[in-house]
């Protein structure tokens, strides 16, 4: 094992190695902390469009960390995870409607249905391999699409409307704010810990050769399931609090392949396998949409764009912004969290 | 029973339909690896180019399949070239291939919806609504007619694959790249060609789409989930277990389609490629796929 993983990834080191920086890294993680905390204190002149963009920013985050997960460190790709978006939004919405329980409460749950419901389409898609696996994942966002599109106590295809949140005008995004950052922070944090821990290790280790993995003593399967539940799990928190800020649920929020797109995009622009790659693309696929929107309008070039950036990326560098530099040896020491 | 052969003849006139369209798409995957999830997206262009063929032209989608075939065969090395050859030589190819025609199929749907909007379109020839009536059995006649192009298309393919050179090479560069590479066959060449056919394929199949399915740009993704359904349950790759998949997975989703409405049948295709995975994870008719 200890062979094995020096010779799949040298670049793994300890963190409490006391390698240069990591004193300043812990002062750049406490202000980074400090600014999203303090954030909705400070008095912006469009104070709730900042807000709004600053939680989709966050969600981004919390989606693509947790992607990478699986998509990065094992390297399988999954075209499906929104799937567990979706669960989150609509665990929470039905425990809303119907109970009256806050999603900011139900969250944590929305998070577990989605990490059993992964163990559970993990058992299944995680039969297949490579390109298999792909078309399992396509296969089952359109089943559980399918699903909810016919499900009446959800409204099916039309959706359900949520109660509106008992806050007034002014901070109504605050919550929603703070909610959404627990997810991102907790993402980013899960995909730290896989990161540096045996199991991160085992995954990178199948990601380069999975017979050898398992030679070496790695059980695959199932390493590749929890890697899938774990990767459910903020996704789903994060569906949650995204259902309930705003205030409605349809199939089409979360069930659509663009979803998907977003969070692969993400994941690969910034650097699939690194920890902070996710979080650079995460920001700043959520920046040039905006742009795009505000300069050209929501238009369908927009997709355009995604699309354009996509090929650009894997073409040009397939490592991402993060593996790219890391690559080179340029990678700032506020870039690596590794 | 007559309700029973009625909902065979209905599966197995649309199955030759989907065994055209997944044709295109496991042949790219035969010859090159290439998991090609823009292959609806093209047809869905193919199905634009007819329909404007028929509207401003008065060209019947049959006809038209004539057109959308070497236009479709032009646009595929268009795209093919720039593209595919600077990822080959990449370790996860398979996997770069997918998330490339992911990408495509982004940048083609938008495109798409950006120049023809989202509105549902479709080409009226006057067969589109008859039907034949034979023996109580009603079989629709535009049916019939696509079933009947699509299986003179297969054939024709059958028969460039077996009795051409080049044809020839592509087999052999399906079963090996390397080993066809030694005895002198220009995998490139047979790459671009394979690439274009699968386009010509995608385009002939978007002429028939034209008028069997109402179709709009955002669409392509319900289409290409249900073919890579099928091409995976006839294992990839394989033509034959893409023609066998098409046809028993059309009959079947005919039958679910007639006892729980036509909402729940893209359900068979899924369902069919989760129980294949479970049951045999390399398909009917693959090899074990190693990676």
């Amino acid at each position: 094992m200890t062979d094995m993983a020096s010779d799949v990834t040298p670049s793994v080191s300890d963190d409490t190695g006391g390698r240069p920086g990591t004193v300043s890294r812990r002062v750049l993680l406490l202000v980074v902390l400090a600014i999203v905390l303090l954030l909705p204190l400070a008095p912006f002149a469009a104070y709730n469009y900042v807000l709004q963009l600053a939680t989709v920013a966050l969600m981004w985050v919390a989606l693509a960390s947790s992607w990478n997960i699986i998509g990065g460190y094992a390297s399988y790709i999954s075209l499906g995870h929104n799937v567990f978006f979706g669960i989150g939004g609509y665990t929470s919405g039905l425990a809303l409607v119907y109970l009256g329980f806050s999603p900011f409460l139900t969250a944590l749950v929305a998070g577990l249905v989605a990490l059993v419901f992964g163990l559970f389409v993990g058992l299944i898609t995680l039969r297949a391999k490579g390109p298999t696996f792909i078309v399992a994942t396509i296969a089952m966002l359109f089943v559980v699409g399918l699903l909810f599109d016919n499900w009446e106590l959800v409204g099916a295809s039309s959706g359900m409307s949520l109660p509106l949140p008992p806050f007034s005008v002014d901070v109504v995004k605050v919550p929603f704010y703070y909610a959404m950052a627990a997810s991102a922070v907790g993402a980013i944090f899960l995909s730290h810990r896989v990161a540096h821990s045996k199991f991160g290790l085992g995954l990178r280790a199948l990601s380069q050769d999975e017979t050898k993995a398992e030679v070496a003593g790695i059980n695959t399967r199932w390493y590749k399931v929890i890697a899938v539940a774990l990767s459910a799990f903020f996704i789903g928190t994060a569906g949650a609090t995204w259902g309930y800020s705003l205030s409605y649920l349809r199939p089409t929020i979360f069930f659509t392949i663009g979803v998907a797109a977003q969070m692969v995009l993400s994941a690969i622009i910034g650097g699939r396998a690194t920890v902070a790659g996710p979080v650079v693309g995460a920001l700043l696929i959520v920046g040039i949409n905006e742009f795009a929107i505000v300069q050209f309008g929501a238009t369908e070039l927009n997709i355009v764009v995604t699309g354009v950036i996509l090929l650009a990326v894997l073409l040009f560098f397939p490592l991402g912004i993060v593996g790219s530099l890391r690559e080179a040896g340029r990678l700032p020491a506020f870039l690596d969290w590794d | 029973m007559t309700e029973i052969i009625q909902v065979l003849v209905l599966g197995l006139l649309l199955g030759g339909v989907y065994a055209l369209m997944a044709s295109g798409l496991t042949l790219l995957f035969g010859v090159m690896r290439i998991v090609n999830l823009a292959h609806a997206a093209f047809i869905i262009v193919a199905a634009y180019i007819a329909f404007y063929a028929f509207d401003l032209f008065q060209i019947d989608p049959l006809i038209s399949v004539l057109i959308t075939m070497p236009v479709m065969f032009v646009l595929g090395l268009a795209v093919y070239l720039p593209l595919f050859p600077r990822i080959e030589s990449s370790a996860r190819y398979t996997e770069m291939t997918v998330l490339m025609t992911f990408g495509l199929a982004l940048v083609m749907e938008g495109l798409l919806g950006f120049f023809f909007t989202g509105i549902f379109r479709s080409t009226r020839p006057p067969y589109a609504t008859d039907a034949i009536l034979w023996a109580d059995l009603f079989i629709p006649t535009g049916q019939l007619l696509a079933t009947g192009v699509s299986a003179l298309l297969l054939i024709g393919l059958w028969l460039f694959l077996r009795y051409t050179r080049t044809g020839t090479a592509v087999r052999a560069t399906m079963q090996n790249r390397t080993s066809a590479q030694i005895v002198g066959v220009n995998v490139r060449r047979i790459s671009a060609i394979s690439f274009g056919l699968g386009m010509a394929l995608a385009g002939a199949s978007g002429s028939l789409l034209s008028y069997l399915f109402p179709f709009f740009p955002a669409q392509h993704w319900r289409w290409v989930a249900l073919l890579l359904a099928l091409i995976v349950l006839g294992g990839l790759g394989s033509l034959k277990g893409a023609v066998i998949g098409a046809v028993s997975l059309a009959v079947a989703s005919a039958f679910v389609t007639n006892q729980l409405g036509p909402d729940w049948s893209p359900m068979t295709f899924y369902l069919a490629l989760f129980i294949i995975l479970l049951v045999r994870p390399q398909g009917l008719f693959g090899k074990a796929l190693r990676i």
